[in-house]
C-alpha cells in the first residue's frame, strides 16, 4: 500500500485521506497492524491524535493541583476562593471531576467529527452496513 | 426549627440523647416506621419492575438483548458505579482523612475518561459478554480466560464486602436492629433480588436506582444546606466557608499531605483511575447498547450522573464535620469520630442538621439502593464467571443452560454468605475496602485490557505472566496491610516499606508498570498471536460500523478459518 506511506508524510492537519482510501474498507483496516505508538492507517492515525491531545489535557487536569500543592504551596495552599476554599481544595473537590466530564464531551464530539469525515453511520448500523458512503461534505 | 440549633452550642438534639451508650452518633436505638416503609417500598419496585422484565434465557440473563439507549445506559453506568463507596465511604473518608480523601474523589470520577478515550468503543466492537470471555477469546487460552474469572470473583468478593458493611449501618438507623442482623438481612436480600430478577431487569432496574440515589443524596445535601443557613442554589460551591472553619478546627482537613504524602496521594488515585478501567461489572455495561457510539455517548452520560453525586461529597464531609464537631463532642473536633460514624457520616449529616426523620431515613435507603444495585452488578458477573467461564468452559464444555443457570445462582448464594460473614466484622473502612477491589481490578486487568486492545502482538503467554505477576502484588499487598493484620497479631502491617510503597488500596501506581513490563516482555520471547487472533484486534479498531448482533470475532472471521 505504498499510496498510504505518501499519505503520512502529506497528511498534517487539513481534509486528509478520505478522498482516496475512501474511509472504511474493513478488508483493508484487517491486514494492518494494531499498534498503539505505530498507527497503520489514516484513521488509526487521526483518532490517535485525538485520544493523545485530550490525554495529554487529562494528565493537567487530574494531577495539576495536588502537584500544584507539592511545589507551590503559597499559591496553592494559601489562595483562598469562593468564601473560604483553599485553592488547591476546590480545584481538587470540584474542578477535577468537572474537567474531566468536559474532556469527554470534546472528545466524544471530536470522534463524532471523525466519523462524519469518514463517512461512518451508526445510525443504520443495525442493518447491514453500507460500506460505500463516504461523506460527499467531508467534516468540518 | 432550624434556629435553635442554629448558634446553640451544647444542645445535643433529641434524637441522639435517645440513644443508647454512645458508640455511635447516629441514632440507632428505634424502629422507624417511614423510613422502613420507604425502604420497603423501593425494594417491592426494584422486585416489581425485575419480575416484569423478568428472563429464563441465559443470554438474556446476561447482556438485555442490546437494546438500551446512551441516557437509560449513562444512568446504570451510575447506579452500578456508585456503590455504598460512593454514596457513604467517600465523605466519610474526606472528613477524617482530609485532603487524602479527595483522592478518592478524583480516582473515582476522572478514571472514565481514561475508559472512553481508550477502551469503551473497542469493547463495545469485540463484542463479548464479560471480562473472563474477552481475556479468554483475546488470547485464546482457556487458562487466561480462568484466572480472569477467579479474579471477576475475588473483585466481586472485596467489593462486596464494603457493600455489606453499608448495608448493616443502614439497618441499625432505619430498623433499629444490631448491625450484624441488618447486613444478615439486606444481604439476604440482595440474593433474592439477583436471583428473581435477570439483566435485563436490572439494567431498567439500574435507571430507576440511580434516580432513587440521586434524589435520596442530593435532596439531604440541600436540606442541611438550607436549615444550617449555609447554601441556596449551588452549595457544591458555596461551602467554602464551612471548610474554613473545618479547617481552624481540624487544621488537617485542607492541609495537602498531613494525612499521607504526595505518593500515598497518587499512587491511590491513580490505582482507582486504572481499577475503573478494570472492573468486570462496569464493562458488562458496554455490551447492553446498540453500537459503539452509544457506548461512548453513555460514558460520558454516566460520567455526568456520577458527578453529579461526587461534587456533594466534600460538601457532606465539610458540613458533616462541623456538625459532628458541634453536636457530638460539643468542640472537641470530629477527626476522632468512630469508624462506624464516619461511614455512616452522610445519613449522620442529616440527622444533626434535626432534618425530619422521614427525610433522613430518605437518605438511608438512597445508600441501601447504592449498595443493593452494585452487588446486584457484581453478583452477576461473578455468576458468569462460574457458570459460563469456570464451569463450562473448563470442566463440562456440553453443560446446558439450566445447569448453567443453577451454578450461577449457588455462585451468588456462597458469595453472599461469605461476604456477609466477613462483613459482620469489616476489616477497614468501606471505601478502603471497594479500593482494595479496586487496585486488583486496575493491577491484574487494566494491563492485559488495555495491551490486548492496542497491541495486537499480546500474546497469551504473556497475559497469564502478567495477570499472575498482578494477583501476587495486589494480593500480597492486602494480605500484608489489611488481611492478616486483621485476623492474626500483628499490628498495623507484616512489612512496614511494603504496606508504605504498595499499600493494598494503591497497589497499582508500581504495579501496573511492573505488569505491563513483564507482558511485553513475555509476548516479545513467545510466538506471535496466530493471524485470526490478530483480525480481531484489527477489527475493533476498524471505522466500519458494526451490526447490533455483532462481534469482532463475526465480523473478522470471513477471511479466517473459524478456531472453535
Amino acid at each position: 500500500m505504498t499510496d498510504n506511506n505518501s499519505h503520512s508524510g502529506t497528511d498534517s492537519s487539513t481534509e486528509p485521506t478520505v478522498e482516496t482510501d475512501g474511509g472504511v474498507r474493513t478488508e483493508e483496516y484487517l491486514d494492518k497492524e494494531i499498534n498503539i505508538f505505530k498507527p497503520a492507517t489514516p484513521f488509526m492515525r487521526d483518532h490517535l491524535k485525538v485520544i493523545w491531545a485530550s490525554f495529554l489535557a487529562w494528565i493537567l487536569v487530574v494531577f495539576g493541583p495536588v502537584t500544584g500543592a507539592l511545589l507551590a504551596p503559597e499559591v496553592f495552599a494559601e489562595t483562598t476562593v469562593l468564601g473560604g476554599f483553599p485553592l488547591h481544595f476546590v480545584l481538587t473537590a470540584i474542578f477535577t471531576p468537572l474537567g474531566a466530564l468536559v474532556l469527554s464531551v470534546a472528545y466524544a464530539m471530536q470522534r463524532d467529527r471523525l466519523d462524519t469525515r469518514y463517512g461512518i453511520s451508526h445510525e443504520g448500523a443495525s442493518e447491514v452496513a453500507e460500506s460505500d458512503t463516504v461523506a460527499a461534505d467531508g467534516g468540518d | 426549627m432550624s434556629g435553635r440549633f442554629l448558634f446553640g452550642d451544647i444542645l445535643v438534639s433529641d434524637v441522639v440523647q435517645a440513644g443508647l451508650p454512645l458508640e455511635t452518633a447516629l441514632d440507632v436505638g428505634a424502629f422507624k416506621l417511614v423510613p422502613a416503609l420507604t425502604v420497603v417500598a423501593m425494594l417491592a419496585l426494584f422486585l416489581g419492575v425485575g419480575y416484569v422484565f423478568r428472563v429464563a434465557a441465559v443470554d438474556e440473563l446476561w447482556v438485555a438483548g442490546r437494546s438500551i439507549g446512551s441516557i437509560e445506559n449513562g444512568m446504570a453506568i451510575g447506579a452500578n458505579w456508585m456503590s455504598a463507596a460512593s454514596y457513604l465511604g467517600v465523605a466519610s473518608l474526606v472528613a477524617v482523612s482530609g485532603y487524602f480523601g479527595l483522592a478518592y474523589v478524583v480516582g473515582w470520577t476522572t478514571g472514565y475518561f481514561i475508559l472512553l478515550i481508550f477502551m469503551a468503543a473497542q469493547f463495545r466492537r469485540f463484542g463479548k459478554y464479560t471480562a473472563p470471555d474477552f481475556v479468554g477469546d483475546r488470547f485464546y487460552s482457556d487458562w487466561a480466560r480462568g484466572i480472569a474469572a477467579f479474579t471477576t470473583l475475588a473483585i466481586a468478593f472485596t467489593y462486596a464486602i464494603g457493600q455489606a458493611s453499608g448495608m448493616g449501618l443502614m439497618a441499625q438507623y432505619i430498623f433499629g436492629i444490631s448491625y450484624e442482623m441488618g447486613v444478615i438481612v439486606l444481604m439476604a436480600v440482595t440474593i433474592g433480588y439477583v436471583a428473581l430478577s435477570g439483566m435485563l431487569g436490572t439494567t431498567k432496574n439500574m435507571a430507576i436506582q440511580y434516580v432513587i440515589l440521586i434524589i435520596a443524596f442530593t435532596l439531604g445535601l440541600y436540606a442541611t444546606g438550607w436549615t444550617e443557613g449555609w447554601a441556596t442554589a449551588l452549595p457544591y460551591l458555596e461551602f467554602g466557608s464551612e471548610v474554613a472553619e473545618a479547617a481552624s478546627i481540624e487544621a488537617q482537613f485542607v492541609e495537602p499531605f498531613a494525612e499521607a504524602g504526595y505518593y500515598a496521594w497518587i499512587a491511590l488515585a491513580f490505582s482507582l483511575i486504572v481499577g475503573t478501567c478494570g472492573l468486570p461489572h462496569v464493562l458488562v455495561r458496554f455490551y447492553t447498547v446498540d453500537n459503539e457510539r452509544t457506548a461512548r455517548w453513555s460514558t460520558v452520560w454516566g460520567l455526568f450522573f456520577i458527578c453529579l453525586l461526587y461534587w456533594g461529597t466534600a460538601t457532606y464531609a465539610a458540613w458533616g464535620g462541623l456538625l459532628y464537631d458541634r453536636e457530638v463532642t460539643d468542640g472537641g473536633g470530629f477527626s476522632g469520630m468512630s469508624g462506624a460514624e464516619s461511614d455512616a457520616l452522610v445519613v449522620l449529616t442529616t440527622q444533626l442538621a434535626d432534618l425530619p426523620e422521614w427525610l433522613v431515613g430518605l437518605v438511608a435507603a438512597g445508600a441501601v439502593a447504592a449498595a443493593l444495585a452494585t452487588t446486584a452488578g457484581l453478583f452477576i458477573s461473578a455468576s458468569s464467571a462460574a457458570a459460563h467461564d469456570i464451569y463450562t468452559n473448563l470442566y463440562k464444555q456440553d453443560a446446558t443452560q439450566r445447569e448453567q443457570l443453577i451454578v450461577g445462582r449457588l455462585t451468588i448464594v456462597g458469595i453472599g454468605i461469605l461476604v456477609a460473614l466477613i462483613g459482620l466484622n469489616p476489616p477497614a473502612l468501606i471505601g478502603e475496602l471497594v479500593a482494595m477491589s479496586f487496585a486488583i481490578a486496575g493491577t491484574v486487568f487494566f494491563p492485559v485490557f488495555f495491551l490486548g486492545l492496542w497491541w495486537e502482538n499480546t500474546t497469551q503467554e504473556g497475559a497469564i505472566a502478567g495477570m499472575l505477576t498482578g494477583i501476587v502484588l495486589s494480593f500480597g499487598a492486602i494480605l500484608n496491610d489489611t488481611a492478616i493484620p486483621m485476623y492474626t497479631g500483628y499490628e498495623d502491617h507484616v512489612n512496614a516499606t511494603l504496606a508504605t510503597w504498595l499499600p493494598g488500596t494503591s497497589s497499582a501506581l508500581l504495579g501496573v508498570p511492573i505488569v505491563f513490563a513483564v507482558i511485553i516482555l513475555v509476548s516479545v520471547v513467545t510466538t506471535a498471536p496466530p493471524d485470526e487472533v490478530k483480525r480481531l484486534v484489527r477489527q475493533c479498531h476498524s471505522p466500519e460500523p458494526m451490526a447490533r448482533t455483532e462481534s469482532a470475532e463475526d465480523a473478522a472471521g470471513s477471511g479466517a478459518p473459524a478456531d472453535d
